[in-house]
């Protein structure tokens, strides 16, 4: 919360002008990307979400419970469809099982294949691996800011380990949650989009219930998660994110 | 007339006849040997690369055998299949259906290639099940079984009788895994294959991977490999009219292996190299036989001139002897050199005592010395021959008939 | 000494004759060295590049990795490449890491093989980098450069100067990412190659993975491969004082080279057969029909008292001279057109566009023979033996002629 004020404050501050604007500290902006990409986080999370995915081969709906411990560990398990009822996916750190109820085994993904696509969605595993560290692997420039919303362009620094060419957020300016990130190349081409949209208060946070994802090269396609109910706090420890959970049905 | 006195001649010297042929029939069964043994090792590279995992005439959606894209796949109905089967040429037909993803046992995953196949019917046209080097090839009436390469065995650490597990995204997006049994473990020579490719049942494949009734490409194996571009052409046209889908696309191994054209040119030119250097050698051991033959009998033409018969006549009649001769050879050369290739074509010369497999320009060559028969084998050696001996007959005709009698008669 | 000046005068008396056999001889003989050198040339160059961009004349490596390529089965580099480099028959000891990982552009994501290097060694003894200008050289002050194989950078869509991540595992089996940017490119037309391998450093590869100080392989390159056999044994003495690690012989790192080598070398031999029965059949067949031709002048030399034994030494003394003589001319002719081949060799881009792949190993566009004196000094003396061999039964044949017999013989 102090965080919270703190940000509240410098962007209250430092609020109409253009040029003012672009010198707003670097630290500032860090801490607000950080917000957005640890809003579904906290210190431990549980939540209730389906995932809707179309290509343009196939549509599915896949509904998954989900735990998570600060962002270092996580794990989820597919509810429905009955047919992949039980499977699993666990990440401790930076490496990622799936365990497979209906053959009961727990496979190790490779680094070959952190490229794959995660439960079939446009999220990759490495998405799951890396994506919550934006804060710690860019520098950041306030593009713009009116009443609404605020518009952050990320640069990744020199020597993170980031495809990336930038990132810009677009933030809701009274909520401070996001409502788009654009994701670019190195010759600055649009790669793909993450809309988020449907704002729902949990305690004290007001965040996004919806996260549609869109690649750029592919207009027909997206991946959209729908948060159903989400909890903060809960109380789980890290060593709740083990193997042996990961095979509990 | 001439002719007569031709075959005279020849009779009458059967000795110096009968050295002159042996020499011509012996080089020229050993060249059309020579070249039957390159061309054997030549079609052993093709049959082996082909055979060993691509077919030698594959089907497939257009577009598919580039990008190997899962969804770039079509149903070979009925129809179809009745279509290739009717066709003399066509040995063996396979469907396939091909999976990339995960192969897992216990702590080991490996990416690997799954292909989906009818075991009896890829057995017809592909060499895998030869080259089991465990365990056995699976039969159709178990689902759950499949083949892998050594290496990938290796890696995973597992023995035939075990189960692996294959994870994948399926064509419905959901995440395809089933458990199969490794029944049998092959060793191909071909790296790549060994480390990455396990075959299994095509229906378990389809269930698994939410593709009914559909496979990405038809393997087919036909009579003759080398002709295998010009029948993917007919059969091309055949598949564009008879069925209206418009969109397989037929290739040879060719074009599935653009590197083995590169080899295939290669081919072409050493053969022209190495034919060129066993016929110098030939050719000028024919040649010197000849030209002594000739040249020794310089009495007897100058006794022939003396007699008065005309000079160009002269140059005829010896002309017409090496003309004779030299096709009476090439005959018995083309039955001897059937018969040596024959010989190595059944038998050869067997080296994996002393090799394993050997790749080249992608393809694998299996440690034996074989020969095969070919057309051209036969022709080139028979026309140079021919080639050769009126060469060389013709200097040393033009000397005789060119001869002054009484020079001739006076110098011996 | 008699017989050989009589022999000789027959030969000139026959010169024409002997002109032409002996020119049929050594143009066989020249031929067959000429082939036999190019062979052993064009082995000798596809060995060396295949060391050069394989592992080496001799490799060191971890026990059993060869067979499972475990990226756990690495042993500590230490000085030992220094160590064998003060060997003077040792041009060059590569350590290189070899690793598996993902290849991430922001466009899309392949799995390569990576192999960490010493640039600056590597760039003189690999075949695979001789095209790289020295402006796409992995820098040592820019531990982030790396080298791409062609295709590999189509399918990442990038290009020289652009970012990519790579992902591997490191030793306690976590995920690490890298930042890297493309510094040249790998263009070798070897399609698995161009697809998938990337280059990075060896102390980039090390520090990503963990792996301080060790190293999958160590391909040690020799000026000159003839010294193998005894530097088995001195390289043997020097590692083995570590029981983890094995020294191999190329023959043994690279079985697939070895054996399309072999293979070759059978092939050819059949056809040197093929080429050899052929020349043993024309001498054979003009010794036999030279002897023929004379059995009128054996008669008269018969008739006027010359013994059967010194026919017999005449005739086998004639054809020794003959093959002699071809011999020797069929080696200057060779030796010729070897000098040739050593010289100038044959140019591959003549006939084919692309790179040639033999064994895993591209071709040198260029082919060229390599020197095998004692192959063509047995040759010669092979040509020598069967002109004597060929000439016994002509021989025999005459000294068993009765002199009228012979004389009446037209």
């Amino acid at each position: 919360m102090i965080i919270l004020l703190l940000i509240l404050s410098t962007l209250c501050c430092s609020s109409s002008a253009a040029s003012a604007e672009n010198t707003v500290p670097n630290e500032q902006l860090q801490q607000l990307i950080q917000r957005v990409e640890t809003q579904y986080n906290g210190d431990s999370a549980h939540a209730l979400t389906t995932m809707s995915v179309s290509t343009s081969h196939w549509q599915r709906t896949l509904t998954m419970e989900f735990w998570s411990w600060q962002r270092e560990r996580f794990l989820t398990r597919i509810l429905r469809p009955a047919k992949e009822k039980g499977v699993g996916t666990l990440k401790i750190e930076r490496k990622v099982w799936n365990y497979l109820p209906k053959v009961d085994r727990v496979i190790k993904i490779p680094s070959s294949m952190m490229g794959g696509a995660w439960m079939g969605s446009h999220i990759t595993n490495d998405d799951l691996v890396k994506s919550s560290h934006v804060d710690e692997d860019y520098l950041f420039t306030l593009l713009h800011a009116d009443e609404q919303r605020y518009q952050i362009e990320c640069l990744p620094r020199p020597d993170s380990a980031t495809v990336w060419g930038k990132l810009i957020y677009t933030i809701d300016r009274p909520t401070l949650t996001p409502k788009q990130i654009r994701y670019f190349d190195e010759d600055m081409l649009l790669v793909r989009t993450i809309f988020f949209d449907q704002l729902h208060q949990i305690d004290e946070r007001i965040i996004p219930m919806r996260m549609r994802v869109q690649p750029a090269d592919k207009p027909g396609e997206q991946t959209v998660l729908h948060y159903q109910s989400i909890e903060f706090d809960t109380g789980i420890g890290p060593e709740f994110f083990s193997l042996r959970n990961l095979k509990k049905h | 007339m001439l002719i007569k006195l031709a075959f005279f001649n020849l009779w009458r010297n059967s000795r110096r006849t009968l050295l002159t042929l042996s020499a011509m029939v012996i080089s020229a069964a050993m060249l059309i040997l020579a070249l039957g043994i390159f061309s054997g090792m030549f079609a052993d590279m093709l049959a082996s690369t082909t055979e060993l995992y691509h077919g030698h005439i594959v089907i497939s959606k257009r577009g598919y055998q580039d990008k190997r894209d899962l969804y770039t796949n079509f149903s070979a109905d009925s129809k179809t299949l009745n279509l290739l089967k009717k066709q003399p040429y066509i040995q063996g037909i396979s469907t396939r259906l091909r999976v990339f993803g995960l192969l897992s046992h216990r702590e080991e995953t490996r990416p690997a290639e799954l292909l989906g196949v009818e075991f009896s019917h890829e057995a017809q046209v592909t060499t895998l099940k030869q080259k089991l080097i465990a365990g056995r090839f699976p039969d159709n009436f178990r689902p759950d079984e499949g083949i892998i390469g050594s290496t990938l065995a290796r890696r995973l650490k597992i023995a035939p009788g075990q189960q692996l597990v294959f994870v994948t995204q399926a064509a419905d997006g959901s995440i395809g895994n089933a458990l199969f049994t490794v029944c049998g473990i092959f060793s191909s020579g071909d790296q790549i294959r060994d480390a990455s490719l396990a075959l299994v049942d095509q229906r378990w494949l389809q269930e698994l991977m939410a593709l009914p009734a559909v496979v990405h490409e038809i393997a087919l194996r036909i009579d003759q490999p080398l002709l295998a571009a010009d029948q993917a052409t007919v059969l091309q046209k055949l598949l564009d009219s008879e069925l209206t889908l418009g969109v397989l696309d037929v290739m040879d191994w060719g074009e599935l292996l653009p590197q083995m054209q590169e080899a295939i040119a290669s081919y072409d030119i050493s053969r022209m190299i190495l034919v060129l250097i066993l016929y110098s050698a030939a050719g000028v051991g024919v040649l010197n036989t000849f030209y002594m033959s000739v040249m020794e009998r310089s009495h007897e033409f100058g006794i022939l001139l003396a007699i008065g018969m005309p000079p160009t006549r002269l140059r005829h009649l010896v002309l017409l002897e090496s003309l004779i001769l030299s096709v009476i050879s090439v005959s018995c050369a083309l039955l001897l050199g059937g018969i040596l290739t024959m010989y190595m074509q059944q038998v050869g010369i067997d080296l994996s005592d002393q090799m394993g497999a050997v790749t080249y320009a992608g393809g694998t060559i299996a440690p034996h010395l074989r020969a095969v028969h070919e057309l051209g084998n036969y022709m080139l050696p028979a026309i140079s021959l021919l080639m050769v001996s009126l060469l060389a007959s013709y200097f040393p005709a033009r000397r005789a008939s060119n001869l002054q009698p009484v020079d001739v008669i006076r110098g011996l | 000494m008699d017989t050989i000046s009589f022999a000789w005068k027959n030969l000139w008396h026959h010169r024409r004759r002997t002109l032409i056999t002996l020119l049929g001889i050594s143009m066989a003989l020249m031929l067959t060295q000429t082939l036999h050198n190019l062979a052993i040339g064009s082995y000798s160059q596809i060995i060396e590049s295949g060391v050069r961009s394989g592992s080496g004349h001799f490799a060191i490596y971890h026990h059993g990795y060869r067979q499972d390529h475990d990226e756990k089965m690495t042993f500590a580099v230490g000085q030992l490449p220094h160590t064998l480099a003060t060997s003077p028959h040792i041009e060059f000891a590569l350590p290189r890491i070899h690793i598996s990982g993902l290849a991430q552009s922001s466009h899309d994501s392949r799995a390569v093989a990576i192999m960490g290097i010493n640039m600056v060694t590597e760039a003189v003894v690999n075949p695979l980098l001789r095209q790289l200008p020295q402006d796409q050289w992995l820098r040592a002050e820019q531990p982030r450069d790396a080298l791409l194989g062609r295709r590999l950078l189509e399918e990442l869509q990038i290009r020289l100067g652009q970012k990519l991540v790579l992902t591997v595992q490191d030793r306690d089996g976590n995920l690490v990412s890298e930042l890297l940017r493309v510094r040249g490119i790998i263009d070798s037309r070897i399609k698995q190659i161009d697809s998938t391998l990337v280059m990075i450093g060896r102390e980039k590869a090390a520090e990503i993975t963990g792996l301080h100080g060790q190293i999958h392989e160590l391909a040690i390159v020799l000026h000159n491969a003839g010294v193998m056999p005894q530097l088995h044994d001195e390289i043997g003495q020097r590692v083995s004082k570590n029981d983890n690690i094995e020294l191999v012989a190329w023959q043994v790192s690279m079985p697939n080279l070895a054996d399309a080598i072999r293979l070759d070398y059978a092939s050819q031999n059949v056809m040197l057969v093929i080429i050899l029965l052929i020349i043993t059949i024309g001498i054979v067949n003009t010794l036999l029909m030279s002897v023929m031709e004379r059995i009128h002048e054996f008669g008269i030399m018969l008739a006027m008292g010359a013994t059967p034994l010194r026919l017999w030494q005449l005739i086998l003394c004639e054809s020794a001279i003959l093959g002699a003589a071809a011999a020797t001319f069929g080696t200057v002719l060779g030796s010729l057109s070897t000098w040739y081949l050593v010289e100038v060799g044959i140019d591959l881009r003549d006939f084919i566009s692309e790179n040639m792949e033999f064994g895993g190993v591209v071709f040198e566009p260029i082919i060229r023979a390599t020197w095998t004196p004692m192959w063509m000094l047995e040759s010669a003396l092979y040509i020598v033996l069967l002109s004597i061999v060929a000439a016994l039964y002509p021989a025999f044949k005459a000294a068993r002629l009765s002199p009228v017999d012979a004389m009446r013989h037209s």
